[in-house]
């Protein structure tokens, strides 16, 4: 597969997956430490939402699905599926240090896992598109323009009735 | 000559032809191995009396249970096992049952020494105030 359509379409289905395992299980709900409390209301003081803002300080301040993605993706690159199964078992450890019950980052990782199996074995994707892609994925959120980025994912968080307001 | 990032992954990945990590255990085993640590470390689990479900509420709860976090101690450490292709007799399972004992024991008796539950979730000392 061409390169460049690969790292896109990589991009994407990481973006998706790291949101959607995000949001389920309640990173815009609530701030899990006082850091990403505080990233969360300086997002809503400069015209942001306040649930995009804890989501951003909570994959900021443990390791959710976001670095399970990554993470995942670098394990799959070096031992395959069973690479994937042990950076979710990191992750979770991780979590568990920064006071974290680490719901969301095993999922997210075990997740990743399933679908780097199904586009590496199948499609004829790559491991390193999915590393690439998942850089790209968080920069979108945290990288070019944080209160933008805030609103859209306080509208996912509205979608799945895990907004911080309710 | 020097090109150490492809020869470290190479080296690293040595062996391990896409997921098969053993060259002697086909992907049938690896699978079936998998399946066996979760479900034996889930049994020993609930033999040990942890809880199916971890407390209320589900998403934010520190509780250890034998859905989470057991198998996913269990099919990690049987991962490293199999990356670093020490599979004991057949095919693995014994490997496999072992994993989930001890990880269901690891669970319910060291877990809450090794991770400790955050202290003062809701009125720890405050930076701005």
């Amino acid at each position: 597969m061409n390169e460049v359509i690969g790292i896109i379409i990589a991009a994407i289905l990481c973006w998706l997956n790291f949101v959607i395992v995000d949001t389920y299980f309640g990173l815009p709900e609530q701030a899990g430490v006082r850091g990403a409390g505080l990233v969360g209301k300086d997002v809503e003081k400069r015209g942001g939402d306040i649930a995009g803002g804890y989501f951003q300080g909570n994959i900021l301040c443990s390791p959710d699905a976001s670095a399970g993605t990554l993470l995942a993706s670098i394990g799959y690159l070096l031992l395959g599926i069973p690479g994937g199964i042990i950076a979710a078992f990191f992750v979770f450890m991780g979590n568990r240090l920064c006071a974290d019950p680490g719901y969301a980052g095993t999922c997210g990782s075990l997740t990743a896992t399933l679908i780097l199996f199904i586009c590496c074995s199948f499609l004829g994707f790559a491991p390193e598109m999915f590393i690439v892609g998942m850089v790209i994925a968080i920069l979108t959120v945290q990288g070019i323009d944080q209160v933008r980025a805030s609103v859209v994912l306080g509208k996912i968080a509205e979608k799945f009735n895990r907004h911080a307001r309710e | 000559m020097f090109d150490l990032m492809d020869s470290t992954i190479f080296f690293a990945s040595y062996g391990n032809a896409f997921g098969l990590s053993n060259i002697t255990l086909g992907s049938f085993d690896i699978f079936l191995a998998y399946i066996v640590a979760i479900i034996v470390s889930i049994l020993v689990a609930l033999l040990l009396k942890l809880p199916l479900l971890p407390g209320k509420p589900y998403r934010y709860s520190f509780d250890v249970s034998a859905i989470y976090p057991t198998p996913i101690i269990a099919i990690g450490i049987l991962s490293i096992f199999l990356v670093l292709n020490y599979t004991f007799m057949y095919n693995g399972l014994v490997l496999a049952i072992v994993i989930g004992i001890l990880s269901a024991l690891f669970v319910k008796y060291l877990f809450d020494f090794v991770f400790p539950k955050p202290l003062n979730e809701d009125n720890g000392e405050d930076i701005n105030e």
